[in-house]
């Protein structure tokens, strides 16, 4: 705290700046028109909280919110264990372990509008194929239905996002102290007991990274819906940040858009903050 | 003391940043560097074309050369609702182009403090009778015409011919639903997967043109009717529901993941479908699949409507010029539009190079450059049209609300009389 001399400052007034100019000020403005009857050129009067009131009566936008928090627990449940296994598994010694590793990461540097199309392919396409071909009913006519949309959009995000959160699990994995585990091993402790009793508690703090990284993101996630189902069929896979963007763009509805990406702020916001405090009371120390 | 220090930190942070910022307005130099003939009017073109961009860019050039003092600066960003966004964007953020598009009625509302009154220009004394309907106000006109647009059933003529029928012969409902049938019966030696591909992913298709086709009658085919409207009645719902029954069930399956790309490309331009329901923009995409298919063996035929026989033919989208630019700036934006519709240049490169369906006069010499166009153009000299008239529905109606709920309705959720109920709800709702 002492070292807060002229360089300081020097290099955080740029960062404070754009970090103002950027998101501190637009973010004001925004909940300033959620107030007003702004149609994207002019706000003319004051409605208040009306488009509040109305936002919660509207059966789609709850539905896409529905829709969200349901995707966000499977996701946040299905990347922590596929990221957890595989940083089990890359942390091992085989010899392809830095190959593995980049194959792993690779998907996350796909951006998400072409991983929609491309996997849009795969479902529509090649699971159609393949349906054929061994007889299995349930492979074709993937992302028609609210269903399969659903798990479509799952499977991708997944795929996309696994190799990130392995990262950070093997960051940490790696940190575990190969003594604690010797030890363990002399004391005949299997390789499961050695998980649950130190490789678990001592990746905790991953876990809070991770969670707090996969439910934020599965919550904002746009690009990919939008190129994989576009929201469809009948608008029944539309998450909040699309139905918020449809809201003012398509409908025109500026304010009532606003006002809704307001409450989406604050649900994401509430959430995410009490997952890390609780995540962060049970976190063992080393 | 540390007080001190704190402020003359940040003086002299806020002195580093400011200088790093004028260091970048420093080095985007060229656009200070298309201003340096003095006496140049610089006119901002905002459009949303994207099928055209580099052959509207090619005659912008050309215009610039004849006119050396008007620079023209082209910005393009494609598609409905990424341009409406962007445009909205462009207001706000105080950098207003001045020339720009608009699509119906709607728009004109919306920016009609920023629309100049366009009546003096040659273009808009050439422009066909209707055209012009959706955007005059209080005698003034707001916008020309981009061009004409119709749709209906693109069939392959080859696999007509296969299988015997005649398209000439198919008039009515019931001739459609026979040929759909005998089509449909023979898709192995035609080497087709099914008559129809039915993207009812696509809401525009559905919500936009095909409802379009059994909604025009109500609104005495006009925009305008339809934007004054305050309910919808469906009066021709039996049809409309026959027609899209007979294109859903007979369709490669499942329609709801089906989309435009798909149906355009992997199944019409291949040759797996005899039909789509699709209009004369698709004849590049055709054409770049396979240039021998699209020039020679796509036809059209109209979407069956009871007591009509024709095409529904409408301008997309309108030119208007911002009222707020200097004058200079809105004079020469309006010779550009005049020179654009009705030089000679300009007049071919319409026709040859956009491939347009002309909206104006004057081009009754010239040739329409691909056969799609060539044919809806037969049926407006003709007079066999039907009004387009979504651009007047509410905001967000056709696709949202009634796009949705026939997608539901083809998902087995609700059933038509739902679909219908809803769709006037939503159309009331928005009309209060």
């Amino acid at each position: 705290m002492h070292n807060r001399n002229i360089w300081f400052w020097l290099f955080l007034t740029p960062v404070i700046l754009g970090l103002g100019l950027v998101v501190v000020v637009p973010f004001i403005y925004g909940f300033i028109f959620s107030f007003t009857d702004w149609n994207g050129i002019t706000a003319t009067k004051f409605v208040g909280l009306q488009h509040y009131i109305n936002l919660f009566q509207e059966d789609e936008f709850m539905a896409s919110i529905w829709f969200t928090v349901k995707f966000a627990i499977i996701t946040v449940i299905i990347l922590n264990i596929m990221g957890l296994g595989l940083a089990l598994l890359v942390t091992r010694n085989i010899k392809t372990n830095n190959l593995l590793r980049t194959v792993f990461f690779m998907p996350n540097l796909i951006g998400g509008l072409i991983l929609g199309f491309i996997w849009q392919f795969i479902f529509v396409s090649v699971f159609n194929d393949i349906g054929m071909l061994i007889g299995m009913e349930s492979l074709q006519g993937w992302l028609s239905t609210t269903r399969t949309g659903f798990w479509g959009l799952v499977i991708l995000t997944a795929w996309q996002m696994a190799g990130y959160i392995m990262i950070i699990y093997i960051a940490y994995l790696e940190n575990i102290p190969k003594d604690l585990i010797e030890a363990a091993k002399i004391d005949g402790a299997n390789s499961f007991q050695r998980f649950k009793s130190i490789t678990f508690p001592l990746v905790a703090p991953a876990f809070t990274v991770s969670m707090f990284l996969t439910l934020s993101m599965a919550f904002k996630i746009y690009d990919q819906n939008l190129s994989l189902t576009n929201g469809g069929p009948f608008n029944s896979t539309q998450m909040v940040a699309m139905e918020i963007v449809r809201t003012a763009f398509s409908d025109q509805q500026m304010a009532f858009a606003q006002a809704k990406a307001v409450i989406f702020f604050l649900i994401v916001a509430v959430i995410a903050l009490t997952q890390v405090y609780y995540n962060k009371k049970r976190e063992v120390e080393m | 003391m540390k007080g001190k220090k704190f402020y003359t930190g940040i003086a002299s942070a806020l002195l580093a940043s400011s200088i790093a910022l004028t260091g970048c307005s420093f080095s985007s130099g060229d656009e200070s560097a298309s201003e340096s003939s003095e006496d140049a009017v610089t006119v901002d073109v905002f459009q949303f074309k994207v099928e055209f961009k580099e052959q509207f860019e090619e005659l912008v050039s050309m215009y610039e050369e004849e006119n050396p003092d008007v620079n023209i600066n082209v910005k393009t960003v494609g598609g409905g609702n990424d341009y409406g966004a962007a445009l909205k964007t462009s207001f706000s953020s105080g950098e207003e182009p001045d020339i720009f598009n608009i699509g119906g009625p709607t728009d004109v509302q919306q920016y009609e403090k920023y629309l100049a009154d366009l009546s003096d220009t040659k273009a808009a004394e050439a422009a066909l009778d209707g055209t012009l309907t959706s955007v005059k106000k209080d005698g003034k006109i707001l916008g020309l015409p981009y061009n004409q647009e119709g749709y209906g059933l693109l069939y392959n003529k080859k696999v007509f011919e296969e299988a015997g029928i005649n398209p000439d012969e198919i008039k009515t409902m019931d001739d459609l639903e026979a040929a759909v049938k005998k089509l449909d019966s023979n898709k192995k030696e035609l080497g087709i997967k099914a008559p129809f591909a039915f993207p009812a992913k696509e809401k525009w298709v559905i919500g936009n043109h095909l409802a379009n086709a059994y909604i025009a009658e109500e609104f005495n085919h006009s925009v305008m009717d339809a934007y004054e409207a305050d309910t919808i009645k469906f009066e021709m719902a039996d049809q409309m529901k026959r027609f899209l029954d007979l294109q859903n069930n007979y369709s490669i399956q499942p329609t709801l993941s089906l989309d435009y790309s798909q149906q355009v490309e992997e199944y019409f331009s291949l040759g797996k479908v005899a039909m789509i329901q699709q209009g004369n923009w698709v004849y590049n995409t055709i054409a770049s699949m396979d240039e021998e298919f699209a020039q020679n063996n796509v036809g059209l035929l109209p979407i069956p409507v009871e007591g009509y026989e024709g095409i529904p033919v409408g301008v997309p989208n309108y030119w208007v010029v911002n009222k707020e630019s200097e004058d200079e700036v809105v004079q020469a934006s309006k010779d550009f539009l005049d020179w654009m519709y009705t030089s000679e240049t300009g007049k071919k490169f319409v026709t040859e190079k956009f491939k347009f369906i002309p909206a104006y006069k004057g081009y009754e010499d010239l040739e329409i450059a691909d056969p799609i166009s060539q044919e809806i153009y037969e049926y407006v000299k003709a007079e066999k049209t039907l009004g387009w008239v979504f651009l007047g529905a509410p905001i967000g109606w056709t696709e949202d609300a009634f796009g949705v709920a026939v997608q539901e309705y083809i998902a087995g959720n609700i059933t038509w009389e739902e679909v219908l109920e809803q769709s006037r709800k939503a159309w009331e709702e928005s009309r209060k």
